[in-house]
């Protein structure tokens, strides 16, 4: 299953539009998916990334499914904010 | 009673916030002043800072709800302006964390620890995230709250403002 994260947009910043992107998903795409499918979450597209936006997506979906990837990481945004949830909000990816 | 502001420059909801910084990344990639990541960092950092501001005040705001966003280029520095009249720092982190004995001691709770302004919510990584990009991509950062400011480029340093405001402000300076 792949996650498309430039069709909740392109500059993904705030807490609440993140919780609102995580509600969607959760029932239009991973609804009834196994915790051990692999996941795939695809950044490409997305020019502006935030920790706040990405820790009610990434790092849910992170504790929800054991065997998530991660696509198209590139942009200085993105990478930074896993750098960011890496070390403050304990994602494990 | 606080002066009124140009509208263009009021976001009252985050809403209003929200499109005007989608516009300023459009304009800043049109301008190609300062290259597509920075223009990406810097919004990502400006984002992070504007939603603090709703995140942390939202039913609580003293007076005037909403911030001032502003920014422009100035000869060779692009500069982006944050402002709320919210609680600031110090009274949002005493709510989860009594002890904090001033405003210096709150910015450096805020940018340096590990610590959630919403608790029992986990939160609490953005304004870290600001501090480490600031440095990462040499940009300079003025962070002003109560009567303490913290300054930060390479280095970063607390020290008090000589006034007190209310509120948060936040000025970011990129050099081209």
């Amino acid at each position: 299953m792949k996650i498309e994260l430039k069709k909740f947009g392109e500059i993904l910043v705030s807490r609440p539009a993140g919780r609102e992107a995580y509600l969607a998903i959760e029932a239009y795409l991973t609804k009834g998916i196994d915790a051990d499918e692999k996941i795939e979450i695809d950044f490409e597209g997305v020019k502006v990334l935030t920790p706040s936006w990405a820790d009610e997506v990434v790092t849910k979906l992170s504790a929800k499914f054991n065997n998530i990837v991660l696509l198209n990481t590139q942009n200085s945004t993105v990478q930074a904010t896993l750098k960011t949830l890496a070390e403050y909000s304990g994602l494990k990816i | 009673m606080p002066a009124e502001l140009p509208s263009q420059y009021y976001c009252a909801t985050r809403d209003i916030f929200q499109a005007r910084l989608d516009n300023m990344v459009n304009d800043l990639l049109v301008s190609k002043k300062i290259g597509d990541g920075n223009a990406y960092m810097i919004s990502a950092i400006a984002g992070e800072i504007g939603n603090n501001s709703f995140d942390h005040n939202i039913g609580s705001w003293p007076d005037v709800a909403g911030i001032f966003f502003g920014y422009q280029f100035a000869g060779d520095i692009l500069s982006v302006v944050l402002a709320d009249r919210g609680l600031g720092i110090r009274a949002t982190l005493s709510r989860i964390k009594p002890g904090i004995v001033d405003d210096q001691e709150a910015l450096k709770v805020a940018f340096f620890e590990r610590i959630s302004g919403r608790a029992p919510e986990s939160r609490g990584n953005g304004l870290k995230f600001v501090r480490e990009n600031i440095k990462e991509r040499n940009m300079h950062l003025k962070f002003v709250s109560g009567d303490a400011q913290i300054l930060a480029n390479q280095e970063t340093e607390i020290k008090p403002f000589g006034q007190k405001i209310h509120g948060c402000l936040a000025i970011i300076d990129l050099k081209i």
